[in-house]
C-alpha cells in the first residue's frame, strides 16, 4: 500500500515537472531544508530531499538512485559544516551537473552566517566524531531557521532573479511566522528553564541553548561511540544525583541502552524529532518545534 | 538574547554571499542581459556591504585532502613450511582535490609488501583526473585507475568485507586487479525510472593481470560496463551490472571476458547503522585464444552473503568456484567466513577462515586477521 502510494506520488511529481517547465528543481540533503525551500519558493519550486526525516543525516547511504534527481536539479541545498561529508560530495561529483557544484550559483550552503557552537580548537578523532567547523545540528534552533531561509532565498534569487520580489515576500512571511511561533514556544518552555536532561547524541546544543535546557551528559561516551556499560553507570549516577526526568533521543538511535537507565532510575526516554517527517504529523519546519516542545514540556511537567 | 544579537550580526553577510557565488557562472548559456542584471545586483549589494563576520573555522589551505590507510595482517596457511606470518600488508596514501573548475584529481600511492621477499615497494595504485563539466552527462577519467569490472575490482581491498580475494577473480585479474592506464568515458543515461550508467574504457594492458598483457603492437584492452541500479523500496536496492572486456593475452592473441554482477542490499533507512543485509555475486566467463585454432573457455564465480548483526558487527560468508583459465579441468571450490568488528568509520578488525579444495591437490585451510586503520581524510565508499 505504502509502495503504491510512493509510486503514485512520484508519478504525480514527474507529471507536475513536465507540466511546469518553469519550476526550479531543487534537491536538498534533508527534509528541514526541503520544508524551508518550499516555504520560500512557493509554487515556483519543486523540491525533493535525499534524506528522510527519520534518518541519521550523518549516515545516509549514497545510493546511485539519488544521482538521477541531482543530475537534473537547478539548485542543491546542503546543511554544510561536513555534516553530510560521508555521502553528499560523492553524489554531487557523480551528478555531472555543473549548475549545483560547490561555487556554482545553484549550490547553497545553508550554514553561511550561522553562529556556531562547539567549534573545536584542535581536530583529534580521539574525541569521537567531532566536526572541525563546529556542531552542525544548527537547524534545531528556530532562529537559525531564519538564516537558513535567507541563504535559500539568496540561492533562488541568484538563479531566478525575475521572481526576487516573491521570494523576498515569502522570506518576510517566514521571518514573521518564526517570530510569532517563537513567542509561543518560549512561553511553553519558560517554566522548565534550567531543567537538566540527558541526551543520546550531541545534537541538541542549539535547541538546548535556545530553550534554556541543561544537557548534563550523553548516552554516547563520545560522539559516535555506542553507549558502554561504564557510561551507563555514570549516567545512572548523574540521573539519581540530579533527579533528571528525561533522556532525549532521536528516531534513528536504538533505545535499548536508554531503557536500561530508565529501568534503573525511572527516567523517561523521549524520542524527539530532529527533522521534518520524523513522525507523520510533522509536515513542516514549524510542526517540528511544535511537536518537540509539546512532547518535552509534557515530560518535564 | 545574546544569540539573537549574534544572529543579527551575521545576517548582513548573507546578502553579500551572492557576490562570491555569482563569480563562477553556472550556465554558459546565460544571455548577456541576465549577466548585466547580475552585475547590477552585485554592485548594489557591494554598496551596502558590511564587513563579513569572521567565523572560527580551521585554517584553509589549498593542500589536497590527505589520508593514510594502514593494513596490518597476520596469516595462517595449513599447506606451507611456514604456517604463520605477520606483516604490514599495505600502506595507502591518498591525495585528493579539485584541480580547477574543470577537473578533479585523485591519487592513491601504495607501499606494499612483497609476500616472498618481505621487501616493501612503492607504487601508484591509482592516479587519475576526472572531468567535472563535460556536457551531455558525460564524465571522462584519464590516468591509472581500477577498471569498471563489476563490484570487487573498483573497490580498494581495505574496503571489502573479507581479507582475501575470490579465487575466480584472482585467476583472471590477479591480486592487484585489473588496474591499468588509459581513459574511461562514462555516460549517465537519461533513464528516469532507475539509475543507468554506461562506461567505456581503453587501456594499455600494463596491468599485472594474468588475463591481459601489454601488446607489442597496437592491441589495446577495451572494456564496456553497463550498471543498472534499482530502488526496490526505501530499504532495499538491486544492482545488475554487465561487463565485456577484450584485450591482448600473453600468447599475443585475444582474450575476451564476459562478466556479470548482481547485488541485493537491504538496509532499513531509519536504523541503517544497526542492521543490514548484502547478497552480492559475480560471474566471469573467459574465452582465451592461446594458439592458432585453440581456445580455452573457463568459468568462475563468487557469491557472498553479509549480515550486520549489530552496529559494529558484520558476518560474511562466501562461496568461490573457479576453473583455471589456462586449464579448465582444474576446478577450485572454496568456502570462507569473515567476522568484522567496525570500531568506528576509521578502524576495523576482521578475522577470516577459508578452506579451499581443488581436484588436483588436497584440501587446505587458511586464516587471516587484519586491522585496518585510517588517519586524515577518508572519502565515501561506493554503495
Amino acid at each position: 500500500m505504502k509502495k503504491r502510494l510512493v509510486i503514485s506520488i512520484s508519478l504525480l511529481f514527474w507529471g507536475f515537472a513536465f507540466a511546469n517547465a518553469g519550476t526550479i528543481k531543487v534537491v536538498t540533503t534533508t527534509t528541514d531544508l526541503k520544508s524551508i525551500t518550499e516555504l520560500i519558493g512557493g509554487n515556483k519550486v519543486s523540491v525533493s530531499s535525499i534524506a528522510t526525516g527519520y534518518q541519521n543525516p550523518h549516515f545516509v547511504d549514497p545510493k546511485p538512485s539519488y544521482i538521477i534527481n541531482l543530475s537534473n536539479a537547478d539548485m542543491f541545498v546542503t546543511l554544510g559544516l561536513d555534516l553530510e561529508i560521508g555521502w553528499s560530495p560523492q553524489l554531487l561529483a557523480s551528478s555531472r551537473n555543473t549548475k549545483i557544484q560547490k561555487g556554482s550559483a545553484g549550490y547553497v550552503d545553508a550554514s553561511q552566517g550561522i553562529g556556531l557552537y562547539q567549534v573545536p580548537t584542535s581536530a583529534n578523532r580521539g574525541e569521537g566524531d567531532i566536526h572541525i567547523f563546529g556542531n552542525p545540528h544548527y537547524w534545531l534552533d528556530p532562529l537559525n531557521g531564519k538564516v537558513i531561509a535567507r541563504n535559500i532565498a539568496n540561492g533562488l534569487e541568484r538563479i531566478d532573479p525575475s521572481d526576487k520580489a516573491m521570494y523576498e515576500n515569502n522570506l518576510q512571511a517566514f521571518f514573521n511566522n518564526i517570530d510569532i511561533k517563537m513567542r509561543e514556544w518560549q512561553a511553553e518552555m519558560a517554566p522548565f528553564k534550567g531543567s537538566k536532561v540527558i541526551a543520546y547524541h550531541n545534537e541538541w546544543v542549539y535547541f538546548e541553548t535556545r530553550f534554556g535546557l541543561k544537557i548534563v551528559d550523553f548516552m554516547e561516551p563520545k560522539p559516535g561511540i555506542p553507549p558502554t556499560p561504564s557510561q551507563l553507570v555514570k549516567v545512572i549516577g548523574e540521573v539519581k544525583a540530579n533527579n533528571i526526568k528525561v533522556i532525549i533521543s532521536s528516531p534513528y538511535f536504538s533505545t535499548s541502552s536508554s531503557d536500561v537507565v530508565a529501568k534503573q532510575t525511572g527516567i523517561k526516554v523521549l524520542t524527539m524529532a530532529t527533522s521534518v517527517g520524523a513522525f507523520p504529523s510533522i509536515k513542516n519546519y514549524f510542526d517540528l518545534f511544535d511537536y518537540d516542545i509539546k512532547q518535552l514540556s509534557a515530560v518535564l511537567k | 538574547m545574546k544569540l539573537i544579537v549574534v544572529n543579527l550580526f551575521f545576517l548582513p553577510a548573507l546578502f553579500i554571499s551572492i557576490i562570491s557565488f555569482a563569480q563562477v557562472p553556472a550556465d554558459s548559456t546565460s544571455t548577456d542581459s541576465v549577466l548585466l542584471k547580475q552585475v547590477e545586483q552585485q554592485m548594489q549589494a557591494s554598496a551596502t556591504e558590511q564587513p563579513a563576520p569572521t567565523q572560527t573555522r580551521s585554517s584553509l589551505t589549498f593542500n589536497p585532502d590527505i589520508g593514510v590507510i594502514g593494513d596490518f595482517q597476520s596469516s595462517y596457511v595449513s599447506r606451507a613450511k611456514k604456517n604463520f606470518d605477520m606483516y604490514l600488508n599495505e600502506t595507502e596514501v591518498s591525495l585528493q582535490a579539485v584541480v580547477d573548475p574543470y577537473i578533479r584529481a585523485d591519487f592513491f600511492l601504495t607501499f606494499g609488501r612483497d609476500p616472498l621477499t618481505g621487501k616493501y615497494g612503492a607504487a601508484v595504485e591509482e592516479g587519475y583526473l576526472t572531468t567535472l563539466s563535460l556536457p551531455a552527462k558525460l564524465q571522462l577519467k584519464v590516468g591509472k585507475f581500477r577498471e569498471a569490472v563489476g563490484r570487487i575490482n573498483p573497490t580498494h581491498p581495505h574496503a571489502l568485507p573479507f581479507i582475501d580475494l575470490p579465487n575466480a577473480y584472482v585467476n583472471l585479474f590477479g591480486e592487484e586487479g585489473l588496474n591499468d592506464e588509459g581513459a574511461s568515458l562514462s555516460w549517465l543515461m537519461p533513464t528516469k525510472a532507475f539509475y543507468q550508467e554506461l562506461i567505456f574504457q581503453t587501456t594499455s594492458g600494463f596491468s599485472e593481470s594474468p588475463a591481459f598483457t601489454r601488446s607489442e603492437g597496437n592491441h589495446l584492452v577495451y572494456l564496456a560496463h553497463l550498471k543498472n541500479f534499482f530502488t526496490l523500496s526505501d530499504n532495499a536496492t538491486l544492482e545488475l551490472g554487465l561487463t565485456g572486456i577484450s584485450g591482448p593475452n600473453d600468447s599475443s592473441r585475444t582474450t575476451n571476458i564476459a562478466a556479470g554482477d548482481l547485488t541485493y542490499k537491504w538496509k532499513p533507512v531509519q536504523l541503517n547503522t544497526y542492521h543490514s543485509v548484502t547478497w552480492q555475486s559475480e560471474f566471469y566467463y573467459s574465452n582465451n585464444h592461446n594458439a592458432p585454432g585453440n581456445t580455452i573457455n573457463s568459468f568462475g564465480l563468487y557469491s557472498f552473503f553479509q549480515y550486520q548483526l549489530a552496529q559494529r558487527w558484520f558476518l560474511t560468508a562466501r562461496y568461490d568456484y573457479a576453473q583455471k583459465p589456462y586449464n579448465k579441468s582444474i576446478r577450485e571450490q572454496a568456502y570462507s567466513l569473515t567476522a568484522g568488528w567496525y570500531a568506528t568509520e576509521f578502524s576495523k578488525i576482521e578475522l577470516e577462515a577459508k578452506t579451499t579444495d581443488d581436484n588436483i591437490q588436497a584440501r587446505f585451510y587458511q586464516a587471516w586477521l587484519r586491522w585496518i586503520f585510517v588517519i586524515g581524510a577518508h572519502g565515501a565508499h561506493q554503495y
